[in-house]
């Protein structure tokens, strides 16, 4: 509806650029909250919108005892394991999968805090404060994406970094003492950190489509981690290559140094885990655009 | 400026708001009335964009909300349904909204200071009061420094301090050049805060007035006159914008409406007539807006839902913003 001709008070105050309105307002003498000094260009733009998740990611508690907790559950029950390792218990077992065991703990905890990130801003009404400020919507989601997926895999990296060789020490002299120096060991915990990182940004995606804290937790544990262990006992191989490929097989077998004939090799598991994540968030962008808040 | 062009919103076989058409004009607070439950809310949502209309459309500052580069600089809004998330502090959550739109921290301040949260602003939101919760939503409305400003019942659950800051924060707010847009149910509490009135029911445009026109309809401004020279006073009274009626089966009583109670007063004294009531007519403002939206009521119950229940405004919200008039 524009150029439509309309009462003086409408051209003064919509027909022009605010540059204009700001000056003639304050002019007028009204106590307004009009910032000092020359229009501030207030715009919306991709990096702000980053800058606003980052800002809220870390300005709740949960988020720092969240992380916190991943990284010491993880490096303390690796140190447990190692602690009272005795050689020839590890039936089957890799060094690396041994060490990281807590993670298994860890990536509920950081599924946990994706789902937090999307999910807990419909809990709390913000997300009506968040769409509103940025009511072309998908720039929050792909923000949300962005911030959480970078501090997921820092600190998933920080993790198992300081894990293995925290548990080696324990585990020198027995049949699971290996150094990051080994072949694949290195890629493996590398492995892990990306894989449990991207089962958190599914679970962002699962927040975002759910809408609800714990739903989506469910669905994360129902479909995501106890599915694929039921569906993989059917007695059918299209049935098992199937099962490799979902998220919860993906990622393990991503921080297997030596992934056996049931599961993928590193690349394809990257590539299964990632498009994994890449539908689960098309489809929660898709229902974000579509639906009401 | 907002326009809304035959909003309509449907869930399902429900019609919750029906071919809305209304304009809301910058430089004056517009109330938005109706009963709980007539459709505010969800116009405003609409409004902003948070719901998607069935059909019809709507514009902001000449531009659907959702296009402007800047929505904040455009509109500021509280929505009645509480925004923030518990855990953060106010200040936490008025910069995060900040950063979208690179809102330098002073202006964070600024607001801060306006609406007087003061030291409350480093506190989590967790322990606010309604009262303080509300001025931290004004505060983000604020924010921006928005031509259009849109606040879905503000008053609700105030103390009568809270209302007064409300009343005299629109009031300045419109005195700046915004548009201001208000919505309430109680007709009491925009009778002393609105210039213009969108009344809606069930859905349904109602009115679309001034208060001042409303207030002469529904008999108001009106001031019943007793005393025993009554036929002489009206003589004397009678003017192009003064309409004067008997009352029923009374002689010595008048209703006069187009002239206040001093020039009646004045006017009768100057002549030496006794007068022995002069009563202004306030009590029926909430009575007219009950009339109307209780007729829009029954005219849809014909023909949509019938078991909706339609709550009337309470009495202790009533009973708050008179304390907060006197």
């Amino acid at each position: 509806m524009t150029g439509r001709p309309d009462d003086l008070v409408t051209q003064s105050q919509q027909g022009q650029p605010r540059q204009q309105r700001q000056p003639r307002r304050r002019s007028a003498g009204s106590p307004t909250v009009a910032v000092a000094g020359p229009p501030v260009d207030y715009r919306v733009t991709w990096p702000r919108v980053v800058r606003s998740e980052w800002a809220k990611l870390w300005s709740l508690r949960s988020t720092w005892s969240i992380l916190a907790a991943t990284l010491l559950v993880t490096a303390g029950l690796g140190a447990v394991v190692a602690g009272t390792y005795q050689s020839g218990d590890g039936d089957g077992i890799e060094p690396v999968e041994l060490t990281l065991l807590g993670t298994q703990f860890g990536q509920i905890l950081l599924a946990v805090l994706g789902v937090l990130v999307t999910a807990g801003e419909y809990a709390s009404g913000m997300i009506r404060a968040s769409l509103t400020a940025v009511p072309r919507r998908l720039p929050v989601l792909w923000a949300k994406a962005v911030v959480f997926g970078s501090v997921a895999l820092a600190v998933m990296f920080a993790t198992v970094f300081l894990t293995f060789p925290l548990a080696q020490v324990f585990l020198s002299g027995t049949d699971m003492a290996a150094g990051l120096g080994d072949p694949g060991v290195a890629r493996a915990l590398c492995g892990a950190a990306v894989g449990i990182a991207l089962l958190g940004l599914l679970c962002l995606g699962l927040g975002a489509l759910l809408r609800s804290v714990p739903a989506a937790i469910g669905a994360y544990i129902g479909a995501v981690l106890v599915l694929p262990e039921v569906v993989g006992l059917l007695p059918y191989d299209v049935v098992d290559d199937i099962v490799a490929c979902l998220p919860s097989k993906a990622a393990q077998a991503l921080m297997m140094v030596d992934p056996g004939p049931d599961m993928l090799a590193p690349g394809p598991a990257l590539f299964a885990l990632c498009c994994s994540v890449a539908a689960t968030l098309a489809v929660a962008a898709l229902f974000l655009r579509r639906r009401d808040v | 400026m907002i326009r809304a062009y035959g909003l309509t919103k449907r869930y399902g076989e429900k019609t919750v708001v029906r071919d809305l058409t209304f304009t809301v004009r910058p430089g004056m607070v517009t109330g938005f009335l109706g009963p709980n439950g007539a459709g505010k809310s969800t116009t405003m949502r609409m409004l902003l964009g948070l719901d998607a209309p069935t059909s019809g459309r709507s514009t902001i500052g000449d531009r659907a909300y959702a296009s402007h580069p800047a929505p904040l600089r455009q509109v500021g809004a509280l929505l009645e349904a509480r925004s923030i998330h518990p855990g953060r502090t106010a200040r936490a959550h008025l910069q995060a909204l900040a950063h979208t739109h690179g809102i330098p921290r002073r202006q964070v301040d600024a607001v801060i200071d306006r609406v007087g949260l003061g030291e409350a602003a480093d506190r989590r939101v967790k322990g606010f009061s309604l009262g303080m919760g509300q001025r931290l939503g004004i505060a983000a409305a604020l924010l921006a420094d928005p031509a259009t400003v849109i606040l879905d019942e503000p008053v609700n659950g105030l103390d009568p301090e809270g209302v007064l800051w409300i009343r005299n924060l629109l009031k300045s707010l419109a005195a700046e050049g915004r548009t201001v847009f208000v919505s309430s149910h109680l007709m009491s509490e925009m009778a002393v805060t609105a210039e213009h009135l969108i009344i809606i029911g069930r859905g349904r445009l109602l009115a679309d007035t001034t208060v001042e026109r409303f207030v002469r309809d529904a008999g108001l401004g009106e001031i019943t006159v007793v005393s025993p020279e009554a036929d002489r006073l009206r003589a004397l009274l009678a003017g192009p914008d003064v309409r004067i009626e008997a009352a029923d089966g009374r002689p010595d009583t008048l209703r006069v409406t187009g002239a206040d109670g001093e020039r009646i007063g004045r006017t009768a004294a100057a002549h030496g007539i006794p007068v022995f009531e002069l009563t202004p007519r306030r009590a029926s403002l909430e009575e007219a807006f009950m009339e109307l939206t209780r007729d829009a009521v029954e005219y849809v119950a014909h023909d949509d839902d019938p078991t909706t229940p339609q709550p009337t405004p309470t009495s202790q919200h009533a009973t708050a913003s008179q304390g907060a008039a006197t």
